[in-house]
């Protein structure tokens, strides 16, 4: 497939290493990558403050990068993200050209559960990781079904991983509580954050695993920032990164 | 803007984080009530379908409300109970009085109301001479330790049972030192015995107003609403327009939700219906908008009137478990208290003490989509230019920045390089909260964009 990446502002700035992985996993999967010119942010920092004047420039400047692309999926390695720009875009622009991008945007997990599916992994990783189950992608996004639903459990991160010979998968108790980022909260809001925070890496940490995974890049930022803080023993890791050290 | 009188949510959080092992204690505690929740919603395997079919009845009577508040007013005449209506807490509280003074009541006994809390009714009456005894233990035991409550379900939930103890020794003569629930519990009793014979009248919120029958339903664990509605001549129930529900078919739907959501029940150990004044008395209701029309404006707010206050959002929220009950500046703290209050905050904080993890809306048992009210919350408070935090200075500021590539790349690039080559705990201090709480990231070589030029473009 021909695949448009929709690098978010935090990857291409702070973490360009996940968005490297993505670019080469998605290339050893055998698909064409391309990244469209003149991304910056999403508008989630400000549209979640309420600003959504604000956002506007931001939110139609991404989009407008996007139109008129020819590809056949945009995928997203981080899962807020691509809620806020599918919300966003829609706020903004409700044209044709804009339901075609909306109707293009792909998370990444959820790109290679639902759209194309790895068939095999080539490496083995002995290692235990813990899952970090953000909120937007199991509650907006539905990666996985949230914990307070008793609806019929079913967990595309998992699926995506368990392919991967030698990972031992595990969670953290109460184990999609919200890690305490939230955007502009862990400013606002920071002795509520710093706790949320510090309460999640340690729960990873209890578990014994190496790594914790996930597919939101900012709450693994934040859970790093913390973990470090906390000189726990373990890292973080994105699950593209994981994905592409097993293909 | 006006000048902000009341302190800010992180503020007040800020200070109840202090005490960290009281933070992990509150927490627990509340957490141990999302499980049983957990566990009873498990058991039933219906429970989605309970959820659904909640979400579309409280829908349904909300969207044909006069319709049904008309019904339930005749229906409620024809058993006997007289009506009264209020626009808002005012006059909600004349009416009280009104019926209190008539009877010459001097003692009144009230069943857990989170209506009269809202409408500050307790001090009202006590000015104009009425003693007022809240009965549920809970909530006894904050009005004797002069506090509202931190929680809609149980309201002293902040206080220890060492507390509960020492105040009770103050103000109900236990032992000095006795700490043991059972011992308490049956020295609360024992008092509240005493104010149930004593009272002239009794006072109960309303838990679900069954428009077909012209009845009212009363939930209570501990029986106090009935032992309050049986002794005295008089009784009276205050309810908000949002508790009407069509028919006893309804009402059996959230009965079933409800408890299970709030403490993991499979019912409330009381389920009382009242239908007509007991032979020689009489039995008012007041039912009371105070806002809630207003809301019924808004589609997105008024879907908070779907609210059957089970307290399962706060529970769940990672928030409210850290931040404790006070920190809300409403009555009702948590998501629901910012969905209902957050147009009462004068500090304009509460729609910021959430991170839109969503949980709240999973848990809630008709579907009530808690984040994106308090969403639209924010965004009407920034249309109103109320916007807390500095955000109204430097938000206009993140979205030039964002929306211009050059100028952000620079200043990002400034960014890397500074966390590159500088120690952070010089950057630190400038790093607000981040840096207080959190190391900072290390800084990257380049932007992914660059490394892509690098790599793809001239390759």
């Amino acid at each position: 497939m021909k695949i448009a990446l929709f690098i978010p502002c935090l990857v291409n700035q702070m973490m360009p290493e996940v968005g490297i992985a993505t670019l080469e996993l998605l290339e050893k999967l055998g698909h064409q990558v391309i990244l469209p010119k003149g991304q910056t942010c999403c508008g989630q920092p400000m549209t979640n403050s309420g600003c959504f004047n604000e956002a506007r420039a931001t939110t139609l400047k991404l989009l407008n990068s996007f139109k008129g692309v020819e590809c056949d999926a945009i995928v997203c390695p981080a899962a807020s993200c691509l809620v806020a720009a599918k919300e966003n875009f829609h706020e903004f622009d409700d044209s044709d050209e804009a339901q075609a991008v909306i109707r293009k945007l792909y998370e990444l997990t959820e790109f290679l559960h639902d759209v194309a599916p790895i068939a095999s992994f080539n490496k083995a990783i002995n290692s235990k990781v813990s899952l970090q189950m953000s909120c937007h992608g199991i509650r907006m996004l539905s990666l996985a079904t949230p914990s307070e639903s008793m609806d019929t459990p079913f967990n595309k991160v998992e699926a995506v991983l368990s392919g991967i010979e030698g990972l031992n998968i595990v969670y953290p108790q109460k184990r999609d509580e919200c890690c305490g980022f939230g955007g502009t909260f862990a400013l606002d809001e920071g002795a509520i954050s710093g706790k949320m925070g510090k309460d999640k890496a340690h729960a990873h940490a209890d578990t014994g695993a190496e790594f914790i995974v996930g597919f939101d890049p900012s709450c693994l930022l934040h859970i790093d920032g913390t973990v470090r803080r906390q000189q726990l023993p373990i890292a973080t890791r994105h699950i593209a990164q994981i994905i592409n050290m097993a293909l | 803007m006006t000048q902000t009188q009341t302190k800010t949510h992180a503020y007040k959080a800020d200070i109840f984080c202090q005490d960290e092992s009281r933070v992990d204690w509150h927490s627990k505690a509340l957490w141990t009530l999302r499980e049983k929740r957990d566990r009873a919603a498990k058991q039933l395997p219906e429970w989605e379908q309970l959820r659904t079919l909640g979400s579309q009845i409280k829908l349904h009577t909300l969207s044909n409300l006069g319709q049904y508040l008309e019904t339930f007013e005749a229906n409620c005449l024809a058993n006997g109970i007289q009506v009264h209506w209020a626009k808002d807490a005012t006059e909600h509280n004349q009416i009280a009085y009104d019926i209190l003074s008539r009877h010459k009541v001097k003692k009144l006994v009230k069943s857990k109301s989170m209506l009269t809390e809202e409408c500050h009714m307790n001090p009202y009456l006590e000015q104009r001479g009425i003693e007022v005894i809240d009965t549920d233990l809970g909530e006894r035991i904050i009005q004797l330790a002069k506090q509202p409550p931190s929680h809609i379900v149980v309201p002293a939930i902040h206080m220890k049972k060492e507390e509960v103890g020492e105040l009770f020794h103050e103000k109900i003569n236990t032992q000095a030192g006795a700490s043991d629930p059972t011992y308490l519990t049956r020295a609360a009793r024992a008092h509240l015995r005493e104010q149930f014979l004593s009272a002239d009248a009794a006072m109960t919120g309303v838990n679900m107003a069954v428009a077909d029958q012209g009845a009212v339903i009363v939930c209570t664990n501990e029986g106090n609403a009935d032992m309050g509605a049986n002794l005295p001549g008089v009784q009276i129930h205050s309810m908000g327009i949002d508790k009407l529900v069509p028919d006893m078919d309804s009402a059996a739907v959230i009965l079933r939700t409800l408890a299970r959501n709030a403490t993991g029940q499979p019912i409330t150990t009381y389920s009382s219906i009242y239908k007509a004044p007991k032979s020689g008395g009489e039995m008012h209701v007041i039912i009371v908008d105070n806002g809630r029309s207003d809301m019924l404006q808004d589609n997105i707010l008024a879907e908070s009137l779907k609210c059957i206050r089970c307290g399962g959002c706060l529970n769940t929220c990672p928030v409210y478990r850290r931040s404790g009950g006070f920190s809300y500046n409403y009555t009702i703290p948590g998501p629901i208290g910012i969905a209902v209050g957050a147009s009462d905050d004068d500090s304009n904080s509460i729609p910021w003490a959430c991170t839109l993890c969503g949980s709240c809306s999973y848990v809630c048992p008709t579907k009530v989509p808690l984040d994106k009210i308090i969403a639209r919350h924010r965004r009407l408070k920034a249309e109103q230019g109320q916007l807390p935090y500095g955000k109204r200075h430097y938000m206009p500021l993140v979205g030039k920045l964002m929306a211009n590539e050059t100028a952000l790349n620079c200043s990002m690039s400034i960014a890397r390089t500074s966390l590159k080559i500088l120690p952070h705990s010089l950057l630190k201090p400038f790093a607000g909260a981040w840096g207080k709480y959190r190391e900072l990231p290390a800084g990257a070589d380049s932007s992914f964009e660059a490394w892509f030029k690098r790599n793809r473009e001239q390759k």
